[in-house]
Order: C-alpha cells, then structure tokens, then sequence
C-alpha cells in the first residue's frame, strides 16, 4: 500500500501541467452545432499533436500506452487547469472513451487502422446508437433490424437518445440481425457511417436547454457487412465490453472534476452572504455540514478511484466494484450541484450555459443525466446487487 | 500508487480473522481468551516500532487489526488499550508500553460528556483509564477514577460518568502536537473500526437475503432489498477506499493525513450507522429481537462513532483545512 508516485509519474504530471497552461483553449465553448464540433475537434487535435491523445491506449494503436494512473494524473491537471469545459460533455467522448476502446479489443485490423488513428487525431465524431424508445434499460430488448443483402447490412428502424448523433461521423450502431434467436442472441454491433443515406436526425433539447441529443431515423441503410465488430450476432458480447468501458473508466475525468468543483464551492460559500443575509454562507450550519460531507465524500471516491486502478494494475481487470464508483458518484455528483444551488441565493434564479467557470444553474439542470445515461442508478444497484453480491434474480 | 493490501498484509488480516473466529461469538462479553491471544498476537503493538518495544509494523497494519475487530463486532477495550501504548512509548515510558503489550492492562477510554464530567467506557475490570481532555492524553491509574455505571446502549460496552475531574498522577501523559498525533491515529483506527461494521452488516444482509424466502422467492430477488443491499455495500467500500488512504497518509507522515483521516471518519460513521440501521429492516420481525444480532451492529455503530470525537466535530475540522495535495 502506497501512495507514492513513481518519478515518471511525476515528471509525467509536471509535463502535463507546463503543457495545459501553454495549450488549453480559451472559453466559452460554443454550445451547440458545427461551432461546438469545431472546437471539441480542434482541442483533440491540439492534444493529438501535444502527444496527449490517447494517454491509456496501447502504443500500436497510436496511444502513448501509459496506466491509468497517468490517465488519472493528466485529469487531475486538466481540472487544477482551470478549463473553459468538461471533458464529459465534450462530443469526442464516445470515440475517445468507449468507441475507440471497444474497437481495440474487438475491431478487426482494417476497423483500427481505418478508425483509430482519426479518432486520435481528432478527425471525427462518434456516437452511440444503442437505446431505442422501446429499448432503454433492457437494451437487449431492441428492435432496430439489420437483414443481409449480398454483402451489406439493410437497416431499418429507429434509436433515440442519441448524444451529438447531428454533428457524428460515425456511429456504435446495435441492431437485431436475427429476430428468430433469444433477445440477446441475435444482435450486431455495427460501425455506421452517419452519412450513409437514408439516415434522418432530429435534434431533441433537453432540460439542460441544449440540443445534443437526436433521435436517428434509418429508412433502408446500407452498411458493409465489414463493419460489423465482433462476429454477426455475436453483438451482445461487443456491446457488453462497450459498457464496460463506458461505466468502468469513462467517467474518470468527471470524478476528478468533482474534487475541484466541490473546492470550488467552498470558495464561493466562503464569500457569498449566507441564508440570514449577514454571515457568509459558509457560517451556516446546515450549509457548512453538508459542505464538509461533500468533501469527504470526493476525496472518499477519489480513493475508490484508485482503488479500482489499482486492482486493474494487478489483476488486468477491473473488478466489479467499478459499478459501485458509477452508482456514488453519479449521485454524488447530483448532491453537490444542488448544495452549490442552496448555496448561491438568488443567482440560482439565473441560467447558465452547462459547463464553464462560475456557472451553477446550467450544470445542475445537466446533472440529472448522471443518474440516468449510461445506465440507470437502478439498473446500477442490480448490477452491484447481482453481480458483485451474488443476490438472485427474481 | 497503490491502495489494495500487500499479500503480508492480507496474511495479517486472515490470521486475525481465524483468532477471532476461534475465541469470539457475536454478541458474547469479551473472554479472556481473546485477549490473551490479542496480547500473544501482538495486537496491541502492532503498529509501534521495534525501537519503541513494538512489533515493528504500522498504522496500516494496525488499521487493519481494528477493521476486523469491528467486522466480528468484538466488544473490549481494544482501541484505548492500543493507544494508550502509543502514549506511553511516545513518553517514554518502556516498562508501561510492555506492559500493555503483555495484556496485563485493560484500558478504559474517558471522555469528556460535559464540561464538568467525564464518560467512562469499559471501566469494569479496567487497571487503567485513558483520559482525553484538553490538556492532551494520559494514562492514569483505574484508581483514581471513580464513576457510576449508567445502562449503556450497547449491553457489551459498559459506561460510567464520573462526578468531576480525573485527578491523580498519569503515569504516561502527552501534550500539544504528540497528544495530537495520538488522537489523530486514533481517529484512523475509529474509522476502521466503524468499516468494519459496515462490511459485516453487508454480509449479513446478503446472507439473509440470500436464504429468506417469501412470495416463493428469496427475498434478495426483490428490488427493494437488493437496492438497499447494494447501497449498503457502496457506503462499505466508500469507507474501505477512504480508511486505507487515510491510514497510507498517517504512516508516510504526510501533510494532508489530518484532512484524510477527517474524511475517513466521516463516510465510514455514515456507512456504520446507516448501514447497521438498514440491516434490521432487511431481516424483518426476526431482526427486531433481542435473540438475533443485528441489534449488536447498531448499537455498536453508535458507541464507535461517538469515540474520540463524533462525525460532526470531524465534518467542522475537514472544513477548515485547506484542500488536500
Ligand atoms: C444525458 C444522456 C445521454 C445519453 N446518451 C445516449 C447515447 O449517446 N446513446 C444511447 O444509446 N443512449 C443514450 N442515453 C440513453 C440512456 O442510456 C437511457 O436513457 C437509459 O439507459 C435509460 O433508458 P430509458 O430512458 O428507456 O428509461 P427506462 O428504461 O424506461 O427507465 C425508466 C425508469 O424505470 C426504471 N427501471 C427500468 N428498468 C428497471 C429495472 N429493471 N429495475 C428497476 N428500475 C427500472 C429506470 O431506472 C428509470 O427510473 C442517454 C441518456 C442521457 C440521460
């Protein structure tokens, strides 16, 4: 047990640091459309040249094939930063945190020849089009069909949900290609081209009033059959390894975030006049109690955090405690924001944009995501109850 | 960086296991076999160095002693007797240290109730009293310490108030930034005492639910238990992650252990408490007897929580400090 880093690991660190006060873009971030692609794009790129893109991807697929603790060391310098956005929200999420990542242990050679170096570069958006409205939670359950003609893929049907799907290159489509087998027998895993006709997006605004999420339309889709990842039918399995990425270290630059949110708000609770409109907020009880929980309970999921990079470092995988870093942070996440709402008075009343230094309102309205996307609380606490303690199905 | 335990560590832990497994049953006063072979075991200077008559391990280790004498739920004065050999190594008094290393001392923990008076826990066949106050951290004669029993929440933790002060000689006492460092490693060691219940109380829950049925079903199937199964076990590891970090900190003597060990008192209170509360309520009409054991881990879970400080003056604490490296 320690909690030392290795030389490398510091000189690692310290390089980070001097390179994201010399690089890291000025804000705001445009909030939506081709302006928002441009900038996610062009700050991949700016890592990509840097040699920060894919700091935990294996050497041969263009990454710089480090351990997850410089992954972890990079977030925390991206947060002390002082970034003009978060990493989560960012449209080069899928590629670079479960998109990539599934093609590299499941993707032929010509898929990550073709795919990887771009996603790297910052060439492309990908997307994920799994949910469907009939098919959210019991995602195996979907009915978006794929059928065989000569050597393509004929898809027809509809996904819902489908985060930047307007501003996608590409797409980790889930389709049923034989409606005869069990539910979770007969799906692919494909990669779609978002530009293949007969595709139709719409844009659906949230309650966080931005238009990133679409609804995706496929009228008669033509697809090669080798862009099927995995085997025909075998995509359930693909799928699976895709959530495993996505609820096991996707969100690591957001648990990171949270620390310095959360001092950020000690800040403001230092300076902002308090509930009885003399004191400083930080001088009421109430306020200060649920304050120091916060902070408690950041650095507790910074620890789990390292716990779980831990047990990756000596077993090669990661066990299934991931689902209980996804289940308390996403909660805890929630908490903190709507503290920071108690605390800010009356500037609660006024919107902000979702992310960006200062603003309260816009990433509260967003937080209500992290209970949901990527898998419900609910369907985490199964996980952990069925998977991690072994409890019966019903 | 690593924060899993090394395989010297996991041997320290099944070897405390099997001692406790062999020598305690749930809900039984200490024996005097436990504490013989704590003592045989070296359990009360574990984490005292050679130098200072110790085994020669470290907070970690001994972290890891209480972690698994708050998962059997073992009543005793095992935590003051542990710190009171930290105070009297550090005061330098080798004779008394042995002493309680040998386990010919049991120590009972007083702390302040009141301004006047002062809560007496495990008295009754105590030799010594470990007093925390604002002069610091002594260890004084039994003796002098006279206190009447009042009913304890806890059947196995017996309590005492005292009528005044604590008077008399210490024959071990520290001020200032050592009595700080005791009190700071005590702090850890409460932490993982009170991880400790919160994992057995996982283990409890998950039996049960595993093994009641109802409806044609075990009852572990429903989501309703599962869920609070599954929060229970989060809240555990929470506190599991943060205990081991906090106990890296105080052993490599670095600048943030104060800030880490105020977290880690404060998600593992939470987990203790909730999670001991929440296991009554999954075992039903059977857990609300006396007969049955759940009632132990929330009883326990309050004395644990209320040693050496509480939650709260912990939360205040954290607050203060400026943010960890
Ligand atoms: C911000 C955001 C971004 C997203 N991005 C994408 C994306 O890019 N691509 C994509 O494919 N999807 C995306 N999603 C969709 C997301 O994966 C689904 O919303 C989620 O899986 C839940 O499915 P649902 O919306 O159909 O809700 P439902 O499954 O209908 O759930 C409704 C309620 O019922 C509960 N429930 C359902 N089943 C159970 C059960 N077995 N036990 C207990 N409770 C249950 C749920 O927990 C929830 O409270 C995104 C969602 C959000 C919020």
């Amino acid at each position: 047990m320690n909690l030392d880093f290795t030389p490398d690991e510091d000189a690692f660190r310290e390089e980070a640091r001097t390179w994201l006060a010399e690089h890291l873009p000025a804000g705001p971030r445009p909030p939506e459309g081709d302006e928002m692609r441009a900038f996610d794009l062009a700050w991949q790129r700016t890592l990509y040249d840097g040699g920060w893109a894919g700091i935990n991807w294996p050497v041969e697929f263009g990454g710089r094939g480090l351990t997850d603790i410089q992954q972890m060391i990079w977030y925390e310098e991206f947060a002390r930063a002082e970034p003009p956005f978060t990493l989560n929200n960012s449209c080069t999420f899928v590629g670079n945190n479960h998109g990539g990542p599934t093609l590299i242990v499941s993707g032929s050679d010509e898929q990550k020849a073709f795919h990887l170096p771009k996603i790297l570069r910052g060439d492309v958006v990908w997307c994920q089009g799994f949910s469907e409205p009939g098919a959210g939670s019991d995602l195996a359950s979907l009915s978006c069909r794929a059928e065989i003609d000569g050597d393509e893929l004929v898809v027809n049907g509809q996904k819902i949900w489908t985060s930047y799907a307007h501003v996608a290159d590409f797409q980790e489509l889930l389709v049923r290609t034989d409606p005869s087998a069990p539910k979770h027998k007969g799906i692919s895993w494909v990669i779609c081209d978002m530009r293949t006709p007969g595709i139709e997006i719409r844009e659906i605004t949230t309650m966080s009033h931005v238009n990133d999420f679409c609804e995706v339309f496929y009228d008669d889709v033509r697809i090669p059959l080798t862009n099927v990842v995995g085997q025909i039918n075998d995509g359930w399995r693909t799928a699976m390894s895709t959530l495993s990425f996505e609820r096991g270290t996707a969100f690591m630059a957001d648990q990171v975030e949270l620390a310095a949110v959360v001092e950020r708000l000690i800040d403001e609770a230092r300076t902002r006049t308090g509930p009885d409109g003399r004191r400083a907020a930080i001088a009421d009880d109430e306020i200060a109690r649920r304050l120091a929980t916060a902070r408690a309970e950041v650095t507790a999921l910074r620890a789990m955090t390292i716990a779980g990079i831990s047990r990756v470092l000596r077993t090669g995988v990661p066990g299934p405690e991931g689902s209980m870093v996804r289940l308390f942070h996403g909660e805890l996440h929630q908490r903190v924001y709507q503290l920071a709402l108690d605390i800010i008075g009356a500037d609660a009343l006024r919107l902000t944009s979702i992310d960006g230094h200062g603003n309260w309102t816009g990433p509260y309205l967003q937080s209500f995501a992290y209970t949901i996307g990527g898998g419900t609380t609910d369907i985490q606490r199964n996980i952990v109850g069925e998977r991690v303690l072994g409890l019966p199905r019903v | 960086m690593d924060l899993l335990p090394t395989s010297e560590q996991d041997e320290i832990v099944s070897t405390v296991r099997a001692v406790l497994a062999d020598r305690h049953q749930l809900g039984e006063p200490l024996g005097d076999e436990l504490w013989s072979a704590a003592a045989e075991q070296g359990w009360f200077l574990i984490g005292l160095p050679e130098s200072a008559g110790g085994v020669g391990y470290s907070i970690i280790e001994e972290s890891l002693v209480m972690r698994e004498l708050g998962t059997a739920c073992a009543p005793g004065p095992f935590l003051a007797t542990v710190l009171a050999a930290h105070v009297a190594a550090l005061a330098g008094n080798a004779e008394l240290t042995a002493a309680i290393g040998a386990g010919s001392h049991r120590v009972a923990l007083a702390e302040r109730l009141d301004p006047e008076r002062f809560a007496v826990q495990d008295l009754p066949g105590a030799s010594l009293v470990l007093v925390v106050d604002e002069a610091g951290i002594r260890v004084v004669d039994a003796a002098h310490v006279s206190a009447s029993a009042v009913d304890s929440i806890d059947e196995l933790v017996p309590v005492a108030y005292t009528d005044g002060a604590i008077t008399g000689e210490p024959l071990a006492a520290l001020s200032g930034d050592d009595a700080i460092d005791v009190l700071l490693d005590g702090a850890l060691l409460v932490a993982a005492g009170l991880a400790g219940l919160a994992e057995a109380t996982v283990t409890q829950s998950v039996a049960y639910g595993k093994d009641r049925e109802q409806f044609g079903q075990p009852i572990g199937a429903f989501q309703a238990v599962k869920h609070r199964c599954a929060d229970m076990a989060t809240r555990a590891e929470i506190a599991s992650c943060q205990v081991a970090y906090a106990a890296i900190t105080r052993r490599d003597r670095r600048d943030d252990a104060a800030f880490h060990v105020d977290a880690a008192r404060i998600v593992a209170t939470r987990a203790a408490i909730d999670n001991s509360q929440i296991n009554v309520q999954n075992h039903g009409g059977i857990g609300f007897t006396w007969e049955h054991t759940a009632h132990r881990f929330v009883t326990r879970a309050r004395v644990w929580s209320l040693r050496l400080g509480s939650s709260a003056s912990h939360q205040s604490s954290l607050l203060a400090r400026s943010a960890a490296d």
